[in-house]
């Protein structure tokens, strides 16, 4: 990225890249709880306690976190065929109607999830060695695919008002 | 008026071609499709049930913690430079043979692939290491384009491959097995490439010119920097080998060690960091997207029997189980030209992977096969993955010219596969002596 493209980023921009960073962190975090866990059991003969369920935990709140600002870098896995062979303006109304889909099935799945959040909550599951409760990971989770969906809102809002926003910006993959 | 579940499982798919095309997310696709088709025969709720259900749970299960784990290794050691490294160390030894700038190509393909997993990361990657060194010596763009999109196609065949990894999950295998299983057929890939290239030199010995003979202490030079991902790979196929620890600690202890091996050696500084951490947070999220679709779509599957009734349609066109594998590897060539090798095996796998098994197929056997197929796809016209990143990276190389090179390795590609169909033992003697 430019020096000039990173100076023009607005408040959006700067959200969305501590999201990204967010996500980012996790998975490091994920990796090391890995390598700390099988150092410790070979090596020591000693766990880290509840390293599993915190591996499985954190690693719900990275995927949710990152399909956040995947969905808004539109980094998404896609078939690009008639896209790539349209006319810019078709490719435009191609993109709104994808991310509008897009919106409307994560806005589902995060008001499902909410469910998912509220269900381990009154349930009171707790993890395996610490009996800590898991449902303030998955709110974290959940957190996550709110931000999603805001995210995606702005992404629609800018390619039918603003598309020149997200062409400004070479990690939002629009029109290339 | 009600639709038999028949009609409801075809306009499904129908449904899911014309989303995907028009460019919605297809993992996004596969979930919608599968919603709303299961809430069509047994209603709302219990569907959408099944969404909070089933994301939260893909997300959290430990088993697809081995996804962004080998991501963030292979993420690690691309912003470390072990491209470079390893086709400089290659290039030394037989860079100054006629076609030895390609046989190095290759040779540091597999090597790369082998930790990187990718393979359009690793045909992204050699665009800039090793094409310029090829047309420096005056290789044709053709060749020096065709060979590093096949080169990049190791990626998925050598352990530890995300694609076998998924493959595993979907249909319970044994990681540890599936990556066990690739390690023969992917080298025989790279010597079969390696004998495509001698075959180029000996009909047509103008187009591959000798490079410069390197010295010993360059040679020795080249040697000591890859070491370490020599290291990285073997220590972390052991162990999973050995029994040493499970695929998911394996690919966070591969994605620790690469760190550390980057960091120590200097080659991984802050913005390198930065790079890997966001890259393989980036591929995960889409992955696992595409995952919890297609977990979604495969309730749909299940509700409406598609499965079950693909195989009784197949086994009954009675053109014997070849015939019917023909025809499966015949869809995912197509297939190819359409999507993304991981998007492909996740979609398609729950529906093919039943027939496999009617068949009396290995499975193991095939997940090889299916991904030597997939792969493929990545390299064919008239759309090629590969090809394109290429044509990204190189600008003053055209589609038609990448394609003319790639045919070699396309006709060496269909043989390896002819000769994997008829001799399975190549894949699974290796997992057979675990």
């Amino acid at each position: 990225m430019s020096a000039s493209s990173v100076k023009s980023k607005n408040p959006f921009d700067r959200i969305i890249d501590a999201i990204e960073w967010m996500a980012a962190l996790f998975v490091g975090i994920v990796a090391a709880n890995i390598f700390i866990a099988v150092a410790l059991r070979k090596f020591f003969d000693t766990s880290i306690p509840d390293s599993y369920d915190f591996g499985r935990l954190l690693l719900g709140i990275l995927i949710f976190w990152g399909i956040a600002a995947t969905s808004y870098r539109g980094n998404h896995i896609t078939v690009d065929l008639l896209w790539t062979s349209a006319s810019p303006r078709m490719k435009r109304y191609i993109d709104v109607f994808a991310t509008s889909v897009l919106m409307f099935v994560v806005t589902v799945q995060t008001i499902m999830l909410f469910d998912k959040v509220a269900l381990t909550f009154r349930d009171h599951v707790l993890t395996y060695d610490l009996n800590l409760p898991t449902w303030p990971f998955f709110a974290v989770a959940w957190m996550g695919d709110v931000c999603a969906v805001l995210l995606i809102g702005i992404r629609t809002w800018r390619l039918i008002f603003q598309p020149q926003s997200l062409e400004d910006h070479p990690e939002t993959k629009i029109n290339e | 008026m009600e639709f038999s579940t028949d009609a409801v499982a075809v306009i499904g798919f129908v449904a899911l071609f014309v989303l995907m095309l028009l460019r919605v997310p297809v993992g996004m696709a596969m979930g919608l499709v599968g919603v709303v088709g299961y809430s069509y025969i047994a209603g709302m709720g219990p569907a959408l049930k099944l969404v909070g259900q089933t994301s939260m749970r893909t997300v959290t299960d430990y088993t697809f913690g081995v996804i962004p784990m080998f991501m963030l290794m292979g993420a690690f050691v691309s912003v470390s430079g072990v491209s470079r490294e390893l086709f400089r160390a290659a290039n030394a030894f037989i860079g100054h043979l006629r076609g030895g700038l390609g046989v190095a190509t290759v040779l540091a393909c597999g090597g790369f692939a082998a930790i990187c997993g990718s393979s359009v990361a690793t045909a992204a990657t050699f665009s800039t290491v090793a094409y310029p060194e090829m047309r420096r010596f005056g290789y044709p763009q053709s060749f020096s384009a065709g060979v590093i999109a096949a080169g990049g196609t190791l990626g998925a065949m050598l352990p530890p491959s995300t694609v076998l990894a998924v493959y595993a999950i979907l249909t319970q295998q044994d990681i540890g097995k599936l990556f066990m299983a690739g390690i023969v057929p992917g080298l025989l890939a790279m010597s079969m490439y390696v004998v495509t290239i001698m075959l180029i030199v000996f009909f047509r010995p103008e187009w591959l010119p000798a490079g410069e003979k390197k010295s010993l202490a360059e040679r020795i030079s080249g040697l000591k920097d890859v070491w370490a991902p020599l290291v990285l790979f073997l220590f972390v196929i052991g162990g999973l080998y050995g029994g040493f620890f499970t695929p998911t600690e394996a690919g966070g202890v591969g994605a620790s060690g690469a760190f550390l091996l980057g960091v120590l050696r200097g080659k991984l500084d802050k913005a390198g960091i930065r790079e890997a951490l966001l890259s393989a947070t980036r591929t995960s999220a889409a992955v696992f997207t595409v995952l919890i679709g297609a977990l979604l779509f495969g309730y749909f599957l299940t509700i409406t029997q598609t499965p079950q009734k693909l195989t009784e349609i197949l086994t009954g066109l009675g053109v014997g189980r070849y015939g019917v594998l023909g025809l499966i590897m015949l869809m995912y060539l197509v297939l190819g030209c359409l999507m993304d090798a991981m998007a492909m095996i996740i979609l398609t796998v729950p529906i093919i992977y039943p027939v496999i098994i009617q068949l009396g197929f290995d499975p193991i056997w095939f997940g090889i096969i299916i991904v030597m197929t997939v792969e493929l796809g990545l390299i064919h016209p008239p759309v090629g993955m590969n090809v394109f990143v290429i044509k990204s990276v190189v600008k003053d190389v055209s589609f038609m010219t990448i394609f003319k090179g790639v045919i070699p390795f396309v006709l060496t590609d269909i043989l390896r596969l002819l000769i994997l169909i008829s001799f399975p033992i190549i894949a699974l003697w290796l997992p057979n002596r675990l």
